[in-house]
């Protein structure tokens, strides 16, 4: 730090978990301390993993542990002190550094949530892992940030918190992008009688999102009665009709879907639960049960290396000990044999075989950046890399047609850590291939398939999300692409992902549960992309980095609703029930499959038999399609809007 | 990203495992990690520079090398204002490689004329030991290719990866200046058009 350096607060104890589920392994948290810092460039928001203290007899219980658990992993690198570096390596690369002038908004932790956390999210959608602050100290940040930047509460996501421009050159260059007040105005609104559809969605959110701005910027701070609100906006919307009560100013259509219910969630299935299921010859006594039970709580680890041999197809539900014996015995014996094929493979042979070498080559780059944080397959030379890679090239003989892609060593991973075997992680990892072979294919026609019907999923379950999407470049749903080609596995932390396939491995409660689970991500995104009003790129960026900070039960909770939600909603349009495989009843003919909606292609607004026209005016996030809405106070009165994080913060806690 | 700046589209291209995401990390963050993961996707960092004393902020893009994901990789060239085509210097057939980089680049970017496109090369894992592609043999590459600069780098131990990327920035001063001294350049278009238009091109 130089002398020019001042530091306006300082916290210890300020954590970040890269894996949350072993409490017991002491890198899940790496500690550090957040720093508020007036440099001679600017004001910056730092947090820097804690050094790890030589080896000297002076160090802390704790760091002596880590030390030595960087020592048990590498067994055969004796050289304590260059694991101890490599140690403070990897941690240093979650060290955070930005300017406040580029902070865009922070989401709080709910205040239920153990211990306050903070993510901050940039200008340009860059969103860094959460800061827990273990030791109290979030809210004294904040305030100390009030001294720099204007923060409002979102009124449709209490968590979340925007920093209000309040530059006075950006607030005339948006009067002037907007032509609100220029003779061009009108064009807006002629547009909106021509086709109300893009016009609103369009236009009359980044006006309505704007002048909720210009309003809270006012010089005198008292809030504006709502009416007044209300005025402005009828004058350059004749004919709109506003709500009054409601206090979003949101232009929405909405998607009268019913609300949504509360969705509870279970215990994983244990041991001894599972040894019930199994009768007197070691057969299921009922498959639909046990999926139930899964779908519902996840599996309990140990049981793991057995139940997911079901659900991954390796044995049949109606097999028993004998069967099963001899499954075993023929899958060992098939997959060496196909071992052998690429074993045997002389140097010469390959030479003259590029397709081969090309495989290897990619496979073997791939296994050596799969998981490497992961015990199973850290350090040099591990051996379970070599297993993976074993295993990718026998499955490359077993589908010579698909051969191997990049994405592939993602979903072997984690089935070879519950199997521990070879043989039977091939097996399993076949199996679930047959599940996800479509996402590999050579056209990606599986992949763009996918991403269209979350589109059409979202038409229907949140038209205000979709269209603002649309609006932002990002109709595509291109970034969702990682989350679907390889089920989530990048999104959530390792233990998790386990629980997240094994639930949707049982096929419940619908097809293609897992473009809800989308749904559901994006539901809870939702605040943080509008109000940023984040573009493409930022959306996209925003995406990519909550990976690892999405709440697993939360998100599979929200699922599940919006899915009873779709279902119980009359007018489901039968493409949308085809996608979910619920029944197509044969009544329900005036169907929008007569209109389908290719990949990229804008959906036919008209005659979407969906959405409920005329639009108006509601208090917009909570209302489409959260049925929560119903059930929790509503919190987002704009008076909210104008409070000082202090005072929001309070309220918050109240 | 706070201040006024040009913003640059920069395109990084080249085979999987080349050493794409850690050179962007490299640059972007001065750090690299060896335990990373292998790109899917799409992923994007932005990059504030100064430049013979002008503000730009790089907004870097790095995707999926293989060939599978091409239809998903590349929207992303539209507009880019400079590439940066890669191999690894213990890897020959992504030096092999570099050309058809360089032709998916300008098909899918739909640039008229590549030679006055800046792409700038780089030969990177330049700190391993069995080193496959002779320098010489690289920098033959690149004058038959336009005259396009190249660094041998290393994302790991950082040779050269500052000085690569903000290359790409001088050398598209460079080329845009050359642009504004030849006004009758719109005249070359006509024939430049054609030679692209060439159907079998990265089809
Ligand atoms: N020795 C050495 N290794 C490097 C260097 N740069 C990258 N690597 C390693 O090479 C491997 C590939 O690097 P990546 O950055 O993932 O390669 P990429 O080009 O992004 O690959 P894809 O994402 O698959 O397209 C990783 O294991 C890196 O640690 C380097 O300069 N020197
Ligand atoms: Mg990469």
């Amino acid at each position: 730090m130089t002398a020019h350096t001042q530091i306006q607060y300082e916290k210890e104890s300020v954590f970040i978990h890269i894996n949350v589920s072993d409490a017991k392994d002491k890198d899940a948290h790496i500690p550090g301390r957040v720093f508020l810092m007036n440099k001679p460039e600017g004001v910056y928001l730092e947090w820097k993993a804690e050094e790890v203290i030589s080896l000297d007899g002076a160090q802390s219980d704790q760091d002596w542990t880590m030390v030595r658990s960087v020592a048990y992993r590498n067994d055969r690198d004796s050289d304590a002190v260059s694991s101890m570096n490599a140690k403070m390596d990897s941690r240093r690369k979650y060290n955070i550094s930005f300017d406040i002038l580029d902070l865009k908004s922070f989401k709080r932790s709910a205040p239920n949530h153990g211990w306050a956390y903070i993510i901050f999210i940039l200008k340009d959608g860059t969103t860094f892992p959460a800061l827990h602050f273990h030791n109290g100290g979030s809210k004294a940040l904040l305030k100390e940030f009030e001294k720099y930047v204007h923060i409002r509460r979102s009124p449709n996501d209490s968590r979340l918190f925007i920093v209000i421009e309040h530059d006075p050159e950006m607030l005339s260059k948006s009067f002037d992008e907007l032509q609100l007040f220029s003779d061009s105005s009108g064009d807006l609104v002629s547009k909106f009688i021509k086709d109300p559809y893009t016009a609103t969605m369009g236009g009359f959110s980044k006006v309505t999102n704007f002048l909720r701005n210009v309003l809270i910027l006012e010089d005198n701070p008292t809030t504006r009665p709502q009416e007044e609100v209300a005025d402005i906006l009828q004058e350059d919307i004749p004919g709109m009709e506003i709500s009054q009560q409601e206090s979003g100013f949101e232009m929405i259509t909405k998607t009268k879907l019913p609300p949504r219910p509360t969705v509870t969630r279970g215990d994983a299935l244990l041991p001894g639960q599972w040894a019930l299921h199994l009768d007197s010859e070691g057969k299921i006594k009922n498959k639909e049960d046990l999926l139930e039970r899964i779908f519902r709580g996840g599996i309990e680890p140990s049981i793991r290396i057995e139940v997911w041999k079901y659900l991954l197809c390796y044995y049949t539900w109606d097999s028993n000990h004998k069967t099963r014996q001899e499954q075993r015995k023929r899958n060992v014996d098939d997959y060496f044999r196909m071992k052998l094929q690429w074993k045997t493979i002389s140097a010469a042979q390959e030479k003259r075989f590029a397709t081969l070498r090309e495989r290897k080559g990619l496979i073997d780059k791939d296994v050596t950046r799969t998981d490497r944080t992961q015990k199973f397959y850290q350090g040099e030379n591990n051996q379970n890399l070599l297993v993976l890679n074993d295993i990718l090239m026998t499955y490359c003989m077993y589908n010579f047609d698909l051969g191997y892609v990049q994405g592939m060593s993602d979903l072997l991973s984690p089935v070879l850590v519950v199997m521990e075997n070879e043989v039977d992680a091939f097996w399993c990892f076949a199996g679930l291939m047959e599940r996800l072979c479509g996402n590999f294919e050579m056209d990606q026609n599986g992949m763009k398939v996918q991403l269209a019907q979350i589109h059409k999923l979202m038409l229907v379950y949140d038209p205000e999300l979709c269209h603002y999407l649309e609006s932002h470049d990002s109709g595509n749903f291109y970034f969702c692409f990682r989350w679907i080609l390889i089920m989530f596995k990048r999104e959530f932390h390792f233990h998790e992902i386990q629980r997240l396939w094994e639930v949707m491995w049982t096929d419940k409660p619908c097809k293609n549960f897992h473009l809800i689970i989308s749904l559901a991500i994006l539901d809870s995104e939702k605040s943080t992309l509008m109000e940023n009003n984040f573009g493409f790129t930022e959306i996209l960026k925003h995406i990519n980095d909550i990976s690892l900070s999405i709440p697993l039960e939360d998100t599979l909770k929200k699922a599940e609703g919006i899915f009873l939600q779709l279902k119980k909603y009359k007018k489901l349009p039968n493409d949308i029930k085809e996608i979910l495989g619920l029944d197509v009843s044969p009544n329900n003919s005036s169907s929008s499959s007569a209109h389908p909606t290719p990949t990229g292609t804008p959906v036919n607004r008209e005659n979407s038999p969906r959405l409920e026209l005329p639009l108006h005016i509601s208090n917009g996030m909570n209302n489409s399609g959260s049925g929560t809405a119903a059930t929790t106070p509503d919190d987002s009165s704009i008076e909210i809007l104008t409070d000082t994080v202090d005072s929001a913060i309070n309220n918050y806690y109240h | 990203m706070a201040g006024k700046s040009k913003l640059l589209k920069v395109v990084l291209l080249g085979d999987g495992g080349v050493g794409k995401s850690s050179l962007m990390n490299r640059f972007v963050s001065n750090k690299f990690d060896a335990q990373s993961f292998h790109t899917i996707g799409v992923e994007f960092l932005n990059k504030d520079v100064e430049v013979d004393s002008e503000a730009y902020t790089m907004q870097i893009w790095d995707t999926a090398g293989q060939e599978r994901f091409k239809s998903l990789r590349t929207p992303f060239y539209r507009g880019a204002d400079c590439c940066l085509l890669t191999y690894a210097v213990d890897d020959l057939q992504s030096f092999k490689n570099l050309a058809m980089w360089k032709k998916e680049f300008l098909f899918y970017a739909d640039i008229q004329d590549g030679n006055s496109f800046p792409f700038v090369v780089l030969g990177n894992k330049i700190d391993v030991e069995n080193r496959l592609v002779p320098e010489e043999e690289a920098k033959a590459w690149c004058a038959a290719n336009g005259g396009s600069p190249y660094f041998e780098t290393s994302a790991k131990d950082s040779t050269n990866v500052d000085r690569a990327f903000k290359s790409a920035v001088q050398r598209l001063r460079e080329l845009e200046d050359r642009m504004d001294i030849k006004p009758a350049h719109g005249n070359t278009v006509d024939l430049q058009k054609k030679s692209k238009s060439n159907p079998g091109c990265c089809g």
